[in-house]
């Protein structure tokens, strides 16, 4: 039986079907830049084809502010043999894609960024391969073990859904204008000082695992996904009645934090918001 | 059209009957709806020299050719260009080029009859299908072989130096993951790749077969079960609206274009992992069997993929294996990649080891330096519990003669992004003792805000300090001491308001802390503007205290000393008050730092009658004004040193 399973995936092409799953795509680029390989399913997420692409330098389609991050990775001297994947992603990269977050199609010229999750390994010594994937704004949420919050650009809180309480034991009235900082363990400061920089800055990011602190003690693994959301600008007033005020509103973040574990050491207190 | 009929029927005439094939070739321009006409049975009789049911056939010399060539010929219907490249190539090299053109056809017409005997539906039909016919049906039928949800039309290109097997080796390595696939119905593993063996130290022999519940966490049984419910294979997605950053329900994935996004799953869950270990007190367990909690070890697997579904008609025998579903007709599964998270585990089990004396510890401080973060190390090294620590000035803690030297470090780290370090300085246990620690320290600032919002300080043990005769001891001599070098304090320590009462010592300590930081407030306060480019709910928060804002705004040289303490202690009391109701976060170290705490109490519970604003002020000030009280000592102003 699972033979046969195997066989039926095998018609349809291995890599495609590892890459199908993952949810992403993979661009070999060499040291240069050029992209000399790219997985022809790129077409989903990006719009482009692995024929457009083939060739070109990926500089040429990645957002400047991240051409330093890409360098980075594709120095010889600088990564080593295997980066981690998997809670240590490496880092996020803004490709272009002419697909938009609606589905629609536009030209190349009006292409949209498009916030990558990218893996880097590098089979040989030449190249380096970068296993990307899209962050997604929508999440699949089957009602277990996560829950949803949204924070004001400084990461405080401003909204918490009632699920919180069933892990951490806050209600989220108590949540609110309380810094995420505050509720994460010492040791993973970094991690969550890594996110929140690249939510400025790219405007969505992934967290990594981290400790969240519970409300009377101990702490619980957690990883959390997030995105700055900022809305439209209010369509121009009638030019008669100036509209009050100009300016659009504030852009805020909205997370998505998957809880990894149960309670760790719930006896152990330590932070002075966890005391009652 | 009419031009080629002439020249045909002119072949006709004209040529009469060299070879079949020109004649049939030339017949083929007449011929376009011929297959509609054709029948085996006048196929056949063709063969036979039968007249044709075509009249416009004319004569022909069927003979020379085989049957099924012939049959052939008659179906081609589209090969007009054909015919009349055919044609003006025969009239310039009949024969040699005829011959070709024939091989070539019964080359095609032979590949064309094999296709149609391997397609499932061309195979029953009992006459012949002419070519068209037979390749529409070919594409249908690979098709549906592909799978009704997904279809692969590109042509897959792969570079040479990069085979199919490498690149995906490379990307489940660089993912430090492995593929497997398990029946929605009862969890049964039925297929996972090699690479479990690296991740999980599992043989792939050892888990197909086997059931995946077996290999999950109590606790997340239920969350994997509820992700391979395939009932749903198109779940209402639970979005967040882009515009709203709110959940909304959605009957249709939004996103961008992907294959079968409803079917997707991502969750993490925890798998066992065989722990392959050399001592002889680690028995190797066996994972069907074993039940005790504690040998085994779980690590955090993300798992991505989807939902795949197959008709049990399609699978035949082995649809009765007990997988499929017997009401429905259709064997759904898991396909996905399960890829390890760093081993949690092993971050906690270094920490968590009580027994052995730890020598390090970790602390966040608010920023005027009390206690808002201890880790459980800490309690061994310095004899407190927790709840002894959190909310206290660490400054009650330091020795007298390391005051000095401490708070000018607190105020360099409060200015500084670099991470600063401490001498050595004896902090007292809870047993009266000293122990020596030296720490290193940086302020953490908000990525977004630039502010302080604490201090994090890695305290190392130096040596711990029993055997120190002159210090140790109880509290008296300790006070004592601090009595002797009372006036070397007021030299030594010209920043530090009066350390002078016995009974006061520790309060004043205390009160080191939040003066350095209201000099950081203060210094901020007026070298920068008030953040106006923080747009966020709490600017309103900023506003709505005036009040406290003027009292603030009084820190400033020449003002009312008193007021450097009032922040500090009012909010400790405010704090005590609270704290039996509700949690109480440490105040964000804004610019309203000094004040934001009260605030953010009134904003979280206003219905418990929190204090209001002016209320509030109002409490600051008694209790700045019990503290002048209990001072019992001039401040002497001209010692102190503001250095902004």
């Amino acid at each position: 039986m699972g033979e046969r399973r195997e066989e039926g995936e095998r018609e349809i092409g291995e890599t495609d079907l590892y890459l199908r799953i993952l949810g992403g795509f993979v661009v070999l680029v060499t040291t240069e830049g050029d992209m000399i390989y790219l997985s022809d399913n790129i077409r989903e997420y990006m719009g482009l084809t692995q024929v457009e692409l083939m060739g070109h330098s990926i500089y040429d389609f990645t957002h400047p502010c991240d051409h330093k991050d890409i360098r980075d990775n594709l120095d010889i001297t600088g990564v080593p043999g295997r980066s981690r994947c998997g809670g240590q992603r490496d880092f996020l990269m803004r490709m272009k894609s002419t697909v938009t977050h609606r589905g629609r199609t536009v030209n190349l010229r009006s292409a949209v960024w498009r916030v990558l999750q990218v893996c880097v390994s590098r089979p040989s010594l030449s190249c380096v391969l970068f296993t990307c994937q899209p962050l997604s704004l929508s999440h699949t949420l089957l009602h277990t073990h996560t829950f949803t919050s949204q924070h004001s650009m400084d990461m405080r809180f401003t909204y918490c859904d009632q699920r919180v309480t069933g892990f951490l034991s806050y209600h989220p009235e108590e949540l609110l204008g309380v810094s995420v900082y505050e509720l994460c363990h010492t040791l993973d400061l970094h991690t969550l000082t890594k996110s929140h920089q690249n939510l400025c800055s790219k405007g969505q990011s992934v967290s990594g695992v981290y400790r969240v602190l519970v409300r009377g003690g101990g702490y619980m693994w957690a990883e959390t996904h997030s995105a700055v959301i900022a809305k439209p600008r209010p369509t121009q007033p009638h030019p008669s009645k100036p509209h009050p005020s100009k300016l659009s509103p504030p852009p805020f973040i909205a997370c998505v934090t998957y809880i990894l574990s149960g309670v760790k050491e719930p006896t152990q207190l330590l932070s002075l918001g966890q005391m009652n | 059209m009419s031009a080629r009929n002439a020249a045909a029927g002119g072949g006709d005439r004209a040529t009469g009957e060299p070879t079949g094939d020109v004649l049939v070739e030339e017949n083929q321009s007449h011929s376009v709806s011929l297959p509609s006409l054709m029948t085996p049975t006048s196929a056949a009789g063709m063969t036979s020299g039968m007249e044709l049911p075509r009249k416009r056939k004319g004569s022909m010399d069927m003979e020379t050719k085989s049957a099924s060539n012939l049959v052939a010929d008659m179906k081609d219907e589209e090969d007009r260009s054909e015919g009349e490249d055919s044609q003006a190539k025969i009239k310039c090299f009949r024969e040699p080029h005829s011959q070709i053109e024939k091989r070539r056809r019964d080359k095609m017409n032979n590949l064309i009859d094999e296709l149609s005997a391997m397609i499932p539906t061309c195979n029953p039909m009992s006459r012949k299908l002419d070519k068209l016919t037979v390749l529409r049906m070919a594409v249908q039928h690979l098709k549906s072989l592909k799978g009704s949800t997904c279809s692969f039309t590109e042509a897959n290109y792969k570079p040479s130096f990069l085979p199919d097997d490498e690149l995906k080796h490379l990307i489940l390595k660089a993912a430090d993951g492995f593929l497997f696939v398990v029946g929605c119905d009862r969890g049964k593993i039925v297929f996972v790749s090699e690479s479990v063996a690296k991740t999980l130290n599992y043989s792939q022999t050892e888990l197909i077969g086997q059931s995946l519940f077996d290999y999950i966490h109590p606790k997340d049984m239920g969350k994997v079960k509820e992700q391979l419910s395939a009932s749903e294979l198109y779940p209402r997605e639970r979005l967040i609206d882009a515009k709203t950053g709110l959940q909304v329900q959605a009957d249709l994935p939004v996103g961008a274009a992907r294959l079968c996004p409803g079917a997707r799953r991502s969750f993490f869950c925890r798998m066992k992992y065989h722990k392959i270990s050399v001592k002889q007190e680690d028995k190797e367990f066996q994972p069907s069997t074993s039940k005790k909690k504690e040998s085994e070890k779980y690590c955090t697997v993300h798992c991505t993929g989807y939902i795949r579904s197959w008709p049990t008609s399609q699978l035949g025998e082995e649809g009765g294996e007990g997988e499929a579903d017997k009401d429905s007709s259709h064997f759904s599964c898991l396909v996905a990649v399960g890829r390890v998270h760093p081993h949690v585990a092993s971050l906690v089990s270094g920490v968590n080891d009580v027994l052995v004396k730890a020598t390090e510890f970790v602390t966040r401080y608010a920023m005027d330096g009390k206690f808002t973060f201890v880790d459980q190390r800490a309690t061994t090294v310095l004899g407190y519990l927790p709840q002894e620590l959190l909310g206290t000035s660490c400054y009650e803690y330091f020795h007298q003669d390391d005051l000095p030297h401490l708070a000018e470090r607190h105020r360099k780290v409060l200015r500084s992004k670099e991470k600063i370090e401490t001498n050595c300085y004896k902090f007292r246990t809870k047993h009266g003792s000293f122990v020596t620690l030296q720490s290193q320290m940086f302020s953490f600032i908000n990525p977004w805000t630039k502010e302080v919002e604490y201090i994090v300080s890695t305290n190392t043990v130096i040596s711990s300090d029993h055997s120190r005769t002159d210090r140790s001891g109880d509290k008296a001599e300790q006070l004592s001491n601090s009595k002797a070098s009372e006036d070397d304090g007021n030299k030594s320590l010209p920043i530090i308001l009066g350390i002078s009462s016995t009974s006061s010592t520790m309060v004043y300590a205390g009160s080191i802390g939040t003066q350095i930081a209201n000099e950081l407030l203060d210094y901020n306060r007026m070298n920068s503007s008030p953040s106006s480019g923080n747009v966020s709910p709490f600017t309103v928060l900023k506003d709505k205290s005036p009040l406290q804002l003027t009292l603030s705004s009084s820190n400033v040289p020449n003002g009312e000393v008193a007021d450097l303490e009032m922040p500090g202690k009012s909010s400790s009391e405010e704090g005590e008050q609270q704290e039996h109701r509700r949690p109480q976060f440490p105040a964000g170290e804004s610019l309203m730092g000094e004040t934001s705490q009260l605030d953010m109490e009134n904003m979280m519970d206003p219905g418990l009658g929190g204090l209001s604003n002016d209320e509030a002020a109002m409490a600051v000030i008694m209790s700045l004004l019990e503290t002048d009280a209990n001072l019992g000592e001039a401040v002497v102003m001209d010692e102190m040193n503001w250095s902004l």
